[in-house]
């Protein structure tokens, strides 16, 4: 992606009519409220390329636009809230729940997919892990926290 | 990345978090991300690419063990 203005950015739809509608059809069957916490504070250096593009009003207006699209899904902005090592980032919660669900920077491009794929797997009250899966889960006598690096391409 | 997220909704032992590696460019450097998805846990890189269920577990539970 080359470099975009923020008022490029600013005028674009999060989604294209077709994946908006899909997406709103997607989240037509969350079983319970979601809760998207935009969390804002320092930055990492930006990226080249990226000098020009307002990275937390981005995220912010990104996990707004996802909110949009279901009456299930709820949005709120806070700034350099407790227990967030990087900024920007978006907390998905079941129930307002925090449940160690994160993505941590801008949710553009394909990775646009995984935010709202996370919004759906916290909207379901059953997991859809395998019964051996959760077994194991159940199991577990320490806690893991699981990185996982992704690229918006 | 899903399957991640289904963890840590499972699991209260469990987070999850997808990190964009270009705009955390130092991290991504320090976890020695050159191919994504990139999985790190508790700090410590475990593999690349995508795996089917029971691969990501059992690399999971792999990694309880060391």
């Amino acid at each position: 992606m080359g470099a975009c203005s923020d008022a490029t950015l600013a005028a674009m739809p999060v989604l294209r009519p077709d994946d908006e509608a899909t997406a709103r059809e997607l989240l037509a069957s969350l079983e319970r409220p979601v809760e998207l916490l935009v969390a804002l504070g320092p930055e990492a250096t930006p990226i080249p390329g990226g000098s020009d593009i307002d990275f937390a009003a981005e995220t912010a207006r990104i996990a707004e636009g996802v909110a949009e699209l279901s009456e299930h899904v709820s949005c709120r902005v806070e700034q350099e809230p407790a227990g967030f090592p990087r900024f920007p980032a978006i907390s998905i919660r079941p129930e307002g729940r925090d449940a160690g669900v994160r993505y941590d920077g801008l949710p553009w491009g394909y990775e646009l997919g995984a935010l709202i794929g996370g919004v759906l797997e916290a909207g379901q009250r059953e997991s859809t892990l395998r019964p051996d899966s959760l077994a194991a889960l159940d199991a577990l006598d320490r806690d893991l926290a699981v990185d996982v690096f992704v690229t918006p391409t | 990345m899903l399957l991640a997220y289904r963890c840590a909704l499972a699991s209260p032992r469990v987070t999850a978090t997808a990190i964009e590696a270009s705009e955390f460019p130092q991290l991504a450097k320090e976890m020695e991300v050159w191919a994504v998805p990139r999985i790190v846990v508790n700090g410590v890189p475990q593999s690349d690419g995508a795996v089917p269920e029971r691969a990501f577990l059992a690399r999971l539970l792999a990694s309880t063990s060391g």
